[in-house]
């Protein structure tokens, strides 16, 4: 096994779903896990990939359905300082510093997040896709701020609580191939449903996808499938790889086919055979089978 | 019968075959044998399947046979006594000439298929499978086959030529011998580049060799002559190479009148002009007569004319290899073939767009690009909707909403990290069993992959069952549309009982594989 170098940092982006329209509604569905709860794993995970090496990295976005904040590191903490009066450097329990830091700031800025929330009906969907995307373009900018001769390998983790929304899909797609693009892994860990849309990225960039039958101990799974990074995962026993249903829906309908017809001009897929194509309006003509005439029997001369 | 067109060869009388008397005939493509006092031929037989010829010496009779590739055979008696041994003679040698010519025709086929048999298994497995077990005729199997592989074949015939190196010469390094003499090391390849640069030696070559000269005595002469070396002053010697000088010299005289035709190359601007005297104004052509020149020009301008002349040949030889064949008897004696050519080259048409390319600059042509058709999409949204199909989602009252925000934020709001109590430990230990090998989290991982189940060799027959399968499929295909009364001949009769025979195969191999396993 490869161990990791001295110059390898291992960046690991954290983005949790923190819908407040579902997670109170999980309130009164589950009191023993809440929101509270589900944060207390998340740092837990992030304090542990940070133990793991020296050389090991954080972020924690905060997907919520009216932006995505970082939870972790705090914009303008520069490495050392304390920020504001308090030294949490000095708190209580004499934990590592760097993650009674970290735990600190996370707590205040899931608060400060939470307490701007307003209460809009038409935005009830979190915005996974542009959680993603800026989970990406931190990754890229620690690379940039990388010193020479060192090497980055990032991966991202979802934790997702509410539903797909399809009006991402698009965006989605694109995080997914750009990441797949960059190497970056795209781990997720699903509470409630299954989700479509986070089975094909990590199908298609390779990493683990994982629905939690329980999700109190939502701790324990993250530890145990999801701390490790892509190469000790091959030699562990993980669970293996879900079933991805890469079905196209046909543009009439939206139902899921697998045969179906295309139009060769603008692509577009239909269940269904029209002779012309409604959504760039090309008219097919389609060559019926000629039929076979029926050969006359010569008649033989009687001899 | 015989063609009235056909060209006889040889004709022998007094042949007996098969205890009659008659003639033999050889012609151009057959041979053939007639009874004495008939005008027609009971045995005739294509030179193309005659596999060899047996003429047996010292017998007491005077016979040759021809076996042919069907495994038959037949006998002449040369029966006149007088002739009888220089007839068959004769008949021989011709046979021994025009034999080779027809075999290497019937004998390409069955290499060619030979060796696609050996070079690709699996054609050879299926060749197997359907062949030999009479599944297919091997005629239908070649059909599609041979024709294809012809035309590479004849491709790769066409190889290319290997040029001339300019420093052939100059790989002769001469090695010190010890006693006071020059070892000059020649390999073939630089005899034959002394050859096709220099026409004039090699027929030197012809005629001195091996008449007047052995090879060794030939290239000593060569390398010691002063046509070789360097300083050409002729000596007036009766040497075997002064004619080859004088001819260099005629060669090179008219390659410099015909000059180059190229408009575009100026050679005359490369000369060497001096500007001392009147500083270029006095444009002084330069005299040819060596007598005004002094010593060290003259043999400057010696080695400066080899130097060219060497190189004008060496392209020559490299280039003029095509339309040298008609003009074999020409190009010997005039040693300007490339320039020649180069002039043929540069005809009017030619000269003009030699001009046009050069003037002309393709980008900064006017674009015109083809004519596209724009697409034109009416309703492009829905490429921007995914495979999740739109499902109801679940309606949440606006009231439902107010109340969860406010529940999360009252809860955040006391939010306090209790890094202690994340998880109990038995809900814990129920995550590890999940997740543990057989666990319920780990169940699509023991499923085995179904070719690690079954056996290699019931795979490995299952493939060749299932490329023949596909090798009838094409013929089947092949013979829509249906054309022709023998395609459909073809598809109702003859392939039906090709895929019978097929299905039968198989389902005895399956039967085969069920009794195995119980």
């Amino acid at each position: 096994m490869v161990m990791a170098s001295e110059d390898e940092v291992s960046l690991l982006v954290i983005v949790v779903d923190v819908n407040p329209i579902w997670w109170g509604q999980q309130a009164n569905r589950e009191p023993q896990f809440t929101l509270s709860k589900c944060l207390d794993a998340v740092m837990v995970m992030g304090n542990s990939h940070l133990v793991m090496t020296r050389n090991n990295k954080l972020a924690i976005i905060a997907s919520h359905c009216q932006e995505s904040h970082f939870l972790y590191p705090f914009k303008l903490w520069k490495s050392g300082d304390g920020h504001g009066d308090d030294n949490p450097s000095t708190s209580g329990d004499g934990k590592y510093e760097l993650l009674s830091v970290a735990n600190d700031i996370m707590a205040e800025e899931i608060k400060i997040l939470m307490s701007r929330t307003e209460v809009k009906g038409n935005q009830t969907d979190t915005l996974l896709a542009g959680s993603l995307a800026k989970a990406l373009c931190y990754i890229h900018r620690v690379t940039k701020e990388l010193e020479a001769g060192q090497e980055i390998k990032s991966r991202i983790l979802v934790i997702k609580a509410a539903d797909d929304c399809a009006l991402q899909y698009m965006n989605f797609m694109n995080v997914i191939f750009a990441a797949q693009k960059q190497s970056i892994l795209i781990d997720a860990c699903v509470l409630d449903s299954d989700s479509g849309l986070l089975q094909q990225a990590c199908d298609i960039t390779g990493g683990l996808y994982l629905m939690i039958p329980q999700k109190i101990a939502l701790a324990q799974y993250l530890l145990w499938v999801f701390l490790p990074d892509s190469d000790q995962r091959s030699q562990l026993v993980l669970p293996p790889p879900v079933h991805v249903d890469y079905r196209a829906a046909c543009f009439c309908h939206r139902n899921l086919i697998e045969i179906g017809y295309v139009c060769s001009v603008c692509l577009s897929i239909f269940c269904n055979f029209s002779p012309i194509c409604t959504t760039c309006e090309t008219a097919f003509k389609i060559p019926l089978p000629q039929m076979v005439k029926a050969k006359k029997k010569k008649l033989k001369p009687s001899t | 019968m015989a063609a009235l067109s056909e060209e006889v060869l040889l004709v022998v009388k007094r042949v007996r075959q098969r205890k009659q008397d008659g003639t033999l005939y050889l012609m151009a493509e057959r041979i053939a044998w007639g009874p004495e006092g008939k005008d027609r031929f009971t045995v005739s037989h294509l030179y193309a399947d005659i596999r060899q010829k047996i003429s047996p010496d010292g017998k007491a009779k005077i016979q040759l046979q021809l076996v042919l590739h069907t495994g038959e055979s037949t006998n002449f008696h040369f029966s006149n006594e007088s002739t009888a041994l220089r007839d068959r003679d004769a008949a021989k040698d011709l046979l021994q000439q025009l034999l080779p010519k027809f075999k290497k025709r019937a004998n390409k086929e069955l290499e060619e298929k030979n060796r696609m048999l050996q070079e690709d298994p699996v054609l050879f497995q299926l060749y197997k499978d359907l062949v030999v077990s009479q599944v297919i005729s091997a005629e239908e199997f070649w059909a599609n086959r041979l024709s294809l592989n012809n035309v590479d074949h004849s491709a790769s015939n066409n190889k290319q030529e290997v040029g001339i190196s300019a420093a052939f010469l100059a790989d002769i390094r001469p090695q010190t011998d010890g006693c006071n003499g020059l070892r000059y090391n020649l390999t073939s390849d630089i005899i034959e580049s002394i050859f096709r640069t220099y026409p004039a030696v090699k027929q030197k070559y012809a005629e001195n060799v091996p008449h007047n000269l052995t090879e060794k005595e030939f290239w000593t002469r060569f390398f010691q002559s002063h046509y070789f070396h360097r300083d050409r002053i002729s000596t007036g010697l009766q040497d075997i190479f002064s004619e080859c000088a004088k001819q260099d010299e005629k060669g090179l005289r008219s390659m410099v009148v015909q000059g180059v035709k190229n408009p575009l190359v100026d050679l005359l601007s490369l000369e060497d002009k001096t500007l001392d005297e009147g500083y270029g104004s006095n444009s002084m052509a330069p005299s040819t007569s060596s007598a005004n020149k002094t010593v060290k020009e003259n043999s400057n301008s010696a080695i400066i004319k080899r130097f060219n002349h060497h190189s004008a040949m060496v392209l020559a030889a490299g280039a003029g290899k095509k339309a040298d064949a008609p003009n074999d008897q020409a190009s010997e004696t005039s040693s300007t073939d490339g320039n020649s050519r180069d002039s043929d080259f540069f005809q009017p048409p030619v000269k003009k767009v030699k001009i046009q390319e050069a003037i002309e600059y393709e980008d900064l042509h006017m674009e015109n690009g083809k004519k596209t058709v724009a697409l034109n999409l009416k309703k492009s949204d829905r490429y921007s909707h995914g495979p999740v199909p739109l499902l109801p989602q679940q309606y949440t009252t606006s009231q439902d909403i107010i109340n969860s925000v406010n529940c999360i934020q009252q809860e955040i709001a006391n939010y306090k990290p209790c890094l202690t109590q994340v998880m109990s430990s038995s809900t814990a230990s129920s995550a590890i069993a999940a997740l543990s090998p057989g666990g319920l989290l780990m169940q699509a991982g023991s499923q085995q992959a179904i070719n690690q189940m079954v056996p290699s060799d019931v795979q490995g027959e299952l493939k060749h069952l299932y490329t023949a399968a596909g090798e009838l499929l094409r013929h089947f295909w092949s013979c829509f549309p249906v054309n022709t009364p023998f395609l459909e001949e073809k598809l109702t009769g003859h392939l039906e009982d090709m895929f019978q025979m097929a299905y039968n195969k198989f389902h005895a191999w399956q039967t085969r594989q069920m009794l195995r396993k119980t």
